[in-house]
């Protein structure tokens, strides 16, 4: 049977096709001297030789900041006009399986006990088309939090690059055979030979069950361990903002006395005014508490709610980290 | 220099003159360091030493890690440019003199960043800060590590981020501006600017106080800006050009620029350069009835 093919030199057509049809493409691109997501016009921008995208692509569907209202204040007292939103089609090209994966993630949690409809019409005007790795660096850990290049769940179509550069398409969701429906002059047919997909090897020393029965039973709240192995975090949102699933955001009026935008930012367990009460008492007094709630929040409160990972192992925040904590080494800590 | 080090971190646990010390360890994978509180003498052997060594450890010392002062009086492994943080911190009166130890190590320059590191430390791959530098022998230490450095810095400081200043000193007022807010579009205010920073310690940041919301926290052009000159400006005759909120910024945004511009105005208008001696009070904080401007007067 043959394959279905999207040609490099097709890569320009559908990217055309996208935006002529109202579309954005969003794809790994440089800017400022690294691998991110951006929207591109022209297939010549698009990188291809790239690990993963410095950012997650997290910000199409969950802006870093973005109005949800508009507010008047007047002498009867506030008028709040809420906004709607209407997303423009999104294609994110060479995500990678492992943050394809943490669309799940969020959209459980936007839509847990309240529907974000900020969110969920965003994620449902979005296409995903993941392209399969072929390296990886020495902070991929997908294998160890059991997905892996060959995960396709999350990816509308799944990509294999060949060794002449094509890709060999495969349509995962009705999403995605509608959109390669839609722009079916872009896609070919023929048969090709795909690279071999590079699978990180998994790290032995970790077993997610040991860690999640570890972080059930809540008298390591108070074990040194957490001072000794996150002490050195500085508290920056860096790990957070880059991280495909981390979701937690923050309420802000901007303007003026009388009038304003209500805005929703994205905000960081590790800053330490998270959870700083009205009253001065900080629950997490210490940097270290707050790297062990992202730590919770992962690995034992997301297994426990959700069907969905709370990581996904794209080894992100280890290396944006100015410090270089490594959670894989909390992770073999907990797995002891 | 690593067993020096290390026999010193020992000795110092041992002897309870200290009661941690702050300094550089691998990761799990050995190919990058990271930092490491050292509170018993026989994990002093986690010390390293080597050209990755870029963190600067100083923000330990502040007042943001509150942990980190309960274990006791520290000792800090520090290259020169990292002690003249510590020297504005003692100026500016957060801690004195004889609250920390340091270990100064004598430095050939580190890498930019720990990416860059391949086997070998060109100098394509160290920061402008290290082709220029005048203090890789320690110049304020309780111990020194290491060979005299012979190295003398250029007479005109020379390097990437002089080049770039030139140029943009070049353009006219629009020209600067469209490349600043170019720039500063990047911020995601994730704030590891100022984090990293140890001359960023106030407990209560300018960005948090919202009654009135003096910065909008909201990551759009105005509060980008608002943001990063208002740190810029709080920044002024303190900062010492030790790079780390570019190292740490995570969309690349050339910080550096700004430091070192920074450092070149306020070494025209007052001669004074932070970091040296830390007997004397940074330009911003003193009065003096003799000053050359009278505008104050
Ligand atoms: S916690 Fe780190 S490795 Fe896991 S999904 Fe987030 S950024 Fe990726
Ligand atoms: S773990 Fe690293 S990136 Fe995350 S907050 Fe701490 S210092 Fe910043
Ligand atoms: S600036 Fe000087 S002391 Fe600092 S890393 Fe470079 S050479 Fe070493
Ligand atoms: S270079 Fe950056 S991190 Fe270093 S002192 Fe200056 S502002 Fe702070
Ligand atoms: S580190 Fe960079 S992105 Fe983060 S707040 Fe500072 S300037 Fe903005």
């Amino acid at each position: 049977m043959a394959d279905r093919i999207l040609k490099k030199e097709d890569l320009g057509r559908l990217i055309a096709s996208v935006n002529a049809k109202g579309g954005q493409f969003i794809a790994p691109a440089l800017d400022a001297r690294q691998v991110v997501f951006k929207p591109v016009t022209k297939a010549e921008e698009v990188v291809t030789d790239y690990i993963v995208a410095r950012n997650s692509y997290k910000e199409l569907v969950f802006p870093q900041t973005e109005v949800v209202a508009d507010f008047t204040i007047g002498k009867h007292g506030v008028d709040l006009k809420g906004r709607d939103v209407a997303p423009q089609e999104t294609i994110v090209f060479g995500a990678r399986p492992c943050e394809a994966v943490s669309l799940s993630s969020l959209r459980a949690i936007f839509t847990w006990d309240y529907i974000d409809e900020f969110y969920t019409k965003r994620e449902d005007a979005l296409v995903v088309i993941t392209v399969a790795c072929t390296k990886a660096d020495d902070v991929c850990f997908c294998t160890t939090v059991e997905l892996s290049p060959e995960t396709k769940t999350g990816s509308d179509i799944y990509l294999k690059e060949t060794e002449s550069g094509d890709y060999i398409v495969e349509a995962v969701t009705d999403k995605g055979r509608a959109f390669i429906e839609k722009h079916a002059s872009a896609f070919s047919e023929g048969s090709a030979k795909a690279k071999a997909l590079f699978i990180p090897e998994k790290i032995g020393t970790i077993d997610l069950k040991k860690i999640s029965a570890r972080l059930k039973d809540k008298s390591h709240y108070d074990d040194q361990v957490w001072g000794r192995l996150t002490r050195k975090c500085i508290g920056c949102g860096a790990c957070t903002f880059v991280c495909p699933t981390c979701h937690c955001f923050d309420i802000t009026d901007e303007g003026t006395a009388f009038a304003g935008e209500r805005r929703k930012n994205w905000d960081a367990c590790q800053f330490d005014t998270f959870t700083l009460h009205a009253s001065g008492h900080n629950p997490r007094h210490y940097q270290y508490q707050r790297w062990r709630n992202r730590f919770m929040c992962k690995f034992n409160y997301y297994p426990e709610k959700f069907a969905s990972k709370g990581c996904v192992g794209c080894g992100r925040c280890i290396r944006v980290c100015p410090v270089r904590l490594d959670i894989t080494e909390v992770m073999e800590e907990f797995s002891k | 220099m690593e067993e020096i080090l290390r026999k010193k971190a020992k000795e110092l646990l041992e002897s309870g003159e200290v009661k941690v010390v702050i300094g550089y360890g691998w990761n799990r994978q050995r190919t990058k360091t990271t930092p490491v509180f050292i509170t018993d003498a026989a994990e002093a052997d986690r010390l390293v030493w080597n050209p990755l060594c870029v963190n600067n450890l100083s923000v330990y010392l502040t007042r943001k890690f509150k942990d980190i002062q309960a274990l006791g009086k520290p000792a800090i492994v520090a290259k020169g440019c990292d002690i003249k943080n510590i020297v504005v911190l003692i100026t500016e009166a957060q801690f004195k003199r004889d609250d920390v130890y340091i270990i100064g190590m004598t430095c050939e320059g580190t890498v930019y960043r720990q990416e860059l590191w391949k086997g070998e430390l060109k100098p394509e791959i160290m920061p402008t800060k290290c082709h220029n530098c005048d203090v890789r022998n320690p110049h304020l230490a309780d111990f020194v590590v290491g060979e005299k450095s012979s190295f003398t810095p250029p007479e005109t400081p020379t390097g990437m981020v002089f080049d770039k200043i030139k140029a943009i000193d070049a353009k006219d007022q629009a020209g600067k501006w469209a490349f600043w807010i170019n720039e500063f579009s990047r911020c995601i205010k994730c704030y590891a600017c100022r984090q990293v920073c140890s001359l960023c310690y106030c407990e209560r940041c300018i960005t948090e106080k919202n009654m009135p919301q003096w910065i909008e926290t909201s990551a759009h052009p105005r509060g980008n800006l608002s943001w990063n000159l208002t740190r810029a400006m709080h920044l002024v005759g303190r900062c010492t050009f030790c790079g780390e909120c570019e190292r740490a910024c995570p969309v690349n945004i050339p910080l550096n620029l700004v430091n070192q511009k920074m450092i070149q105005v306020v070494k025209d208008a007052f001669d004074f350069r932070s970091g040296y001696d830390e007997k004397t009070h940074p330009p911003m904080i003193v009065f003096s009835p003799d000053d050359k401007d009278n505008f104050i007067k």
